[in-house]
């Protein structure tokens, strides 16, 4: 029952993984010249990062005498699982994204499908349930509002004078009453 | 560090407090990563929406985080402390005073440790597991997590977990070798002379003395005179089973010593089993012993003999071998019967001599591996001159009247022993 749970965090983590790239990437023409070196990073980033939770934590007691081929495969695992893949990941998909041209929703969607993988990543490590996320539900909507207000700001045409200051007010009185939101939280 | 894992190391079921190790989660280090990244290419790009995608993010990570737990109590024990290899046992965790934290405990198993489907989690937790190899087993060590409910702060702590004994599985044996001589103890085996027994060996004329309730009426009719029948008197024997543990060769598992001891431990329980007195020899780079002895605690004080130390029982060196034990603990006239892959000379040379000496010697052969071929003509000729001494050691020893049997460990021991079992073994002085 474990196991099968523990597989279906890991299959939900690497699509995850691979809906963020391929969101951030598309369209690749629009991308600069060294979109394709990002988009490649990002795939292995993406990659390694489900091989990392498939191969979960390391075997206890050393083995002395191994053979040079499982040699090779524990010190290929070793450094699969020593490095920070998912981290990885989140600063490709970003940089992929930042190489288009603006567009807001496009961004704001990818920060939900980021934070969406992180979360399920975490769940696959510590092998826990999605209930356990339960207690940051009001937190998570509070950052997702701000996500959301951070894209219809950016989508706003730029503004001169009192509209301007109207909308700095509404963006000022939003942020706070979201901060206050937030530290009410125990 | 290592002050810390023996402060942290207990007996089975004592409670004991440990102080877990505070540090940021990999999912925070991962949200802070979201963070950062969104905030710089805000910065650099211009583009409030990257700004956007580091919200959720900074929110999480100000959020109030509860007070953190100094130490948690952790208690560990199994629900056996003794076991045979393959048997199951349970694990018991019991984790308290982790305040608002969630437990997450994971055991890390040592050698021929094999946990079992099972979950650790919460307060009281049970885990089953089984050992696949004899031997003093430490089952590993314990570790474990707490998090607070955001997530972003882990506490580790590791614990070591029990020992338990783990004896050699038994081999199946329920036919035993008895000598015909016995020492006139009373026991189970019926033995040549006449005696108090159940066992009828004939009929013969009553003389004054003789118990009334013994006459064969039948035949004093038939005769004309009283006719009585008699029974076998009923003998206890001493067996001494001489476990050879120096040559470790072949494959994990089914080595000369794991045969010789699943043998042993076979041996005696079938002995003890019908009163007889079985002691153990534990031939190795030293001589251990415990004299003969009956009855079902005797059987774990053999067991124990098998797992010890050599440095804490009474042990003599090779060179002085078994010939050299005291009297308790090799008595005239027993039965030995010797497990062993007959690698040692030494121990062929005091096999010979035990011969001499007039104790029935009964040899079950444990060799099931040979040396390597390695494909060139030089390995095959040493493999051949190898099994031509292997055989000559078992000829001589034929020679010398000493019964010898091969076991591979997967049969029963009855199948090799039976022609001992089916009849007494004769015992020549």
């Amino acid at each position: 029952m474990t196991n099968t749970r523990s597989a279906r965090t890991i299959a939900a983590s690497g699509l995850l993984a691979a809906a963020c790239v391929v969101w951030a990437a598309v369209p690749l023409s629009g991308a600069r010249s060294i979109g394709p070196v990002v988009l490649a990073a990002a795939v292995a980033c993406a990659a390694l990062s489900v091989a990392r939770l498939a191969l979960g934590a390391a075997p206890g007691d050393p083995v002395v005498y191994l053979n040079p081929v499982v040699h090779a495969w524990r010190l290929l695992t070793r450094i699969v699982r020593r490095w920070l893949w998912a981290e990885g990941l989140v600063v490709a998909a970003l940089v992929l994204e930042a190489l288009h041209r603006s567009r807001p929703w496009h961004t704001g969607l990818l920060s939900a499908a980021l934070l969406a993988y992180l979360l399920a990543v975490h769940l696959a490590e510590s092998r826990a349930r999605l209930a356990v996320l339960r207690p940051q539900v009001p937190l998570l909507a509070a950052g997702l509002g701000l996500v959301a207000l951070a894209v219809g700001a950016a989508m706003l045409p730029a503004v001169t004078g009192s509209a301007a200051d109207l909308m700095a007010i509404l963006a000022a009185v939003a942020a706070v009453a979201v901060g206050g939101l937030a530290l009410q939280q125990p | 560090m290592a002050a810390q894992r023996e402060q942290e190391r207990a007996g089975p079921g004592q409670a004991h407090q440990v102080r877990p190790r505070w540090s940021a989660s990999p999912h925070a280090l991962r949200l802070i990563t979201l963070a950062l990244a969104g905030l710089i290419i805000a910065l650099i790009t211009q583009r409030p929406e990257f700004a956007g995608v580091a919200a959720p993010a900074v929110l999480l990570l100000a959020a109030r985080r509860p007070e953190r737990p100094g130490q948690v109590g952790v208690s560990a024990r199994t629900s056996a402390t003794r076991l045979s290899e393959g048997e199951r046992a349970d694990l018991m965790v019991t984790v308290t005073e982790y305040g608002d934290h969630s437990v997450d405990l994971m055991v890390h198993p040592r050698y021929a440790v094999v946990p079992e489907p099972g979950r650790l989690s919460g307060d009281e937790s049970r885990l089953p597991f089984r050992v696949d190899r004899w031997g003093r087993r430490s089952l590993g060590t314990l570790e474990i997590t707490l998090r607070d409910r955001w997530r972003l702060t882990e506490g580790h702590a590791t614990v070591e977990l029990p020992t338990v004994d783990c004896y050699p599985r038994p081999a199946a044996q329920r036919t035993r070798v008895v000598l015909s001589r016995l020492p006139s103890r009373l026991g189970e085996h019926a033995s040549r002379s006449s005696g108090e027994g159940v066992e009828f060996t004939g009929v013969r004329e009553f003389v004054p003395g003789d118990r009334q309730r013994r006459v064969n009426w039948p035949a004093t009719t038939r005769r004309g005179r009283l006719q009585l029948n008699t029974f076998a008197a009923e003998r206890t024997q001493n067996v001494v089973i001489l476990a050879d543990t120096s040559s470790d060769v072949g494959e994990p598992g089914s080595t000369p010593v794991d045969l010789a001891l699943r043998g042993s431990a076979a041996t005696a329980r079938a002995y003890l089993g019908v009163r007889d007195r079985v002691g153990l020899v534990i031939y190795q780079h030293s001589v251990r012993w415990i004299a003969p002895g009956l009855g079902a605690r005797h059987y774990y004080r053999i067991m124990d003999l098998m797992l010890a130390d050599p440095g804490l029982t009474d042990t003599r060196s090779r060179e002085a071998g078994i010939t050299r034990l005291p009297r308790a603990g090799l008595p005239p006239g027993s039965l030995i019967l010797v497990f062993s892959p007959l690698l040692d000379r030494r121990l062929v040379e005091t096999l010979r001599d035990l011969r001499e000496r007039g104790f029935g010697v009964l040899i079950i052969d444990v060799l099931n591996a040979e040396p390597a071929d390695r494909g060139d003509s030089f390995s095959g000729l040493a493999r051949r001159i190898w099994r031509m001494e292997q055989q000559a050691i078992r000829f001589s020893l034929r020679e010398l009247g000493i019964p010898l049997v091969h076991w591979n460990g997967e049969q029963s021991l009855d199948e090799p022993l039976a022609p001992y079992t089916r009849r007494v073994m004769v015992s020549r002085r």
